[in-house]
């Protein structure tokens, strides 16, 4: 046997025939030297750098080690037989997708189909002519070459998987933190001048919502009221709520008009805030409550508004039609005004907690909420809102809202009975 | 959603099939472009087959007359079904984009 047969004995000569690319590696596992010389010399002088085992297990360590583009071994051999061979690589995950060419005397049917099925990929007969080896070995290379292709095509897939999948953390991370300040901009819950109190629920149907709310003390007697809803989904349209919600801040609004007069705050929004290039825009609700006549005034540029919930008549809406912002640079906002009485409750919400389809499509609708709030007026005021949202999930049989869901509740406190139960 | 564009003497309607909404705003964004390139002075959208309009829907077709308005021209809309109907009149639309039961009264009342 040849002692030096675990190092690479024949080294490719550069060819014409692969003038550019680098000469594939071919490893000859072969006990008979004089087969396996004779053949060594017919690759290498087509171009191939062709390595040479004397058995299976040295043919074993040297694939592993120099992973070549393909293998030709000899069927018959002592310790471990071609066949052997072949299952032996297809079992080992460095190796198992190699190209395996299985050398034969005889080429019987049962023999090939033996060899094939234990691993081999094709058959050479040690009898074949210059030409069928030389078009057997480029069958091989080529199929090698793809195999190589497709494994490496799967590795760039998998890094980049990762990668994307790393980005997507982060921006969540980022999301999240911008949701997180956003949220920190509504109102706290609880009583936000003495005598009302203030429960709320907001679900953003992404991180970052685009539908914002405020309730906050304008001076001694006035509380100042919006809910906005801006058209569009995602970071665009979340980062243009802010800039209104910094736009509606009860020091920016004094400064600028002197009061929070409903209709005076949404003319000049609405001259502030045009229709965007892509068509977006807000729609605007805003009220303002007199603390001392408990009185209302509010006004709506095409949100559909506020739902007042007496403790002794049906709800109903506090809306008319109008344009949202930015439909019309020369529209006028009226104002409208109602009384409170004291456990009134008044909600705002966006149209994203009733506009949810059932599985069927219908909507649950305007009419079925109001239900929800009629139905609730014994029961706390953060029950009531929480109550609303179930019956909202319920009816889309799923717990994330298509779209920003928001509603407010405030309630007069020093209802009939004296006592209130926020 | 699908558009099909209809060249009649007077302007281009577009007829208008499926969810005029957020998802499919390129589509209707091309349409509209392509018509106002083409020098069109009556863009007549037919709403016959929208099922819903969303938000980003409506700021759309506000958008079209708008751009429209500013070459004198001008954007119309036909038989939007009850649920579209309802949602334009919440937000006013009629008073900026005027609806018409019949291509003949669109492209009369913007002929008179």
């Amino acid at each position: 046997m040849n002692s030096n047969a675990m190092q690479p004995i024949g080294q490719a000569i550069d060819s014409s025939a692969q003038p550019e690319a680098p000469a594939a590696t071919i490893l000859l596992v072969e006990d008979e030297p004089v087969t396996r010389a004779s053949m060594a010399a017919r690759l290498m002088r087509v171009g191939y750098r062709v390595l040479e085992a004397e058995n299976g297990r040295v043919g074993l360590d040297v694939a592993r080690r120099e992973r070549p583009d393909l293998l030709i071994v000899d069927w018959m051999m002592p310790e471990m037989d071609g066949p052997t061979f072949c299952e032996a690589v297809r079992r080992d995950p460095l190796l198992k997708s190699s190209q395996l060419l299985l050398m034969t005397a005889h080429d019987q049917p049962a023999q090939i189909a033996e060899g094939l099925v234990r691993g081999a990929d094709d058959f050479l007969s040690k009898s074949a002519s210059k030409q069928e080896i030389t078009a057997r070995v480029l069958a091989g290379l080529r199929t090698s070459r793809l195999v190589r292709e497709l494994e490496t095509t799967g590795d760039k897939l998998k890094s980049s998987m990762l990668l994307l999948q790393k980005k997507q953390a982060e921006t969540e991370a980022d999301l999240q933190t911008a949701a997180t300040f956003v949220q920190s901009l509504l109102p706290p819950q609880g009583s936000p001048v003495h005598g009302i109190a203030l429960a709320w629920e907001y679900q953003p149907s992404l991180t970052l919502g685009g539908d914002l709310f405020g309730v906050m003390a304008i001076d001694a007697d006035h509380l100042g009221l919006y809910i906005l809803d801006a058209s569009g989904h995602g970071v665009a349209a979340a980062l243009r709520s802010a800039s209104l919600m910094t736009f509606l801040r009860v020091e920016n609004i004094l400064q600028l008009l002197g009061s929070y007069d409903p209709e005076k705050v949404l003319f000049e929004a609405n001259r502030l805030f045009p229709l965007s290039a892509d068509g977006e825009y807000f729609t605007l609700w805003v009220g303002q409550f007199d603390l001392p006549t408990h009185s209302l005034s509010y006004a709506s540029a095409g949100h559909p508004g506020a739902l007042l919930s007496s403790a002794q008549s049906p709800s109903r809406w506090l809306t008319r039609s109008s344009f949202p912002l930015g439909f019309d640079p020369s529209a006028q906002f009226a104002s409208d005004h109602v009384s409170l009485k004291p456990a009134d409750r008044l909600f705002l919400l966006s149209d994203g907690i009733y506009e949810v389809p059932s599985p069927s499509g219908e909507l649950w609708g305007r009419e079925r909420f109001q239900e929800v709030i009629d139905a609730g007026k014994q029961t706390s005021l953060s029950a009531t809102i929480a109550s609303s949202f179930s019956a909202a999930r319920g009816w889309q049989q799923a717990q994330q809202f298509p779209d920003d869901a928001a509603v407010v509740g405030l309630e007069l406190i020093g209802g009939p009975e004296g006592t209130f139960n926020g | 959603m699908k558009i099909k564009e209809r060249t009649v003497p007077q302007g281009t309607i577009l007829d208008v099939e499926g969810d005029l909404t957020y998802a499919n705003q390129a589509v209707f964004k091309a349409a509209v472009e392509k018509a106002k390139q083409a020098g069109c002075r009556h863009l007549i959208v037919n709403m016959e087959q929208v099922r819903f309009v969303d938000s980003a829907g409506l700021g759309l077709l506000v958008l079209a007359s708008q751009s429209f308005k500013l070459r004198q021209a001008q954007v119309s809309m036909l038989k939007p079904q009850s649920y579209v109907r309802e949602i334009m009149s919440l937000a006013n639309i009629p008073q900026l984009i005027p609806i018409y039961e019949s291509e003949e009264d669109a492209l009369i009342a913007r002929a008179a």
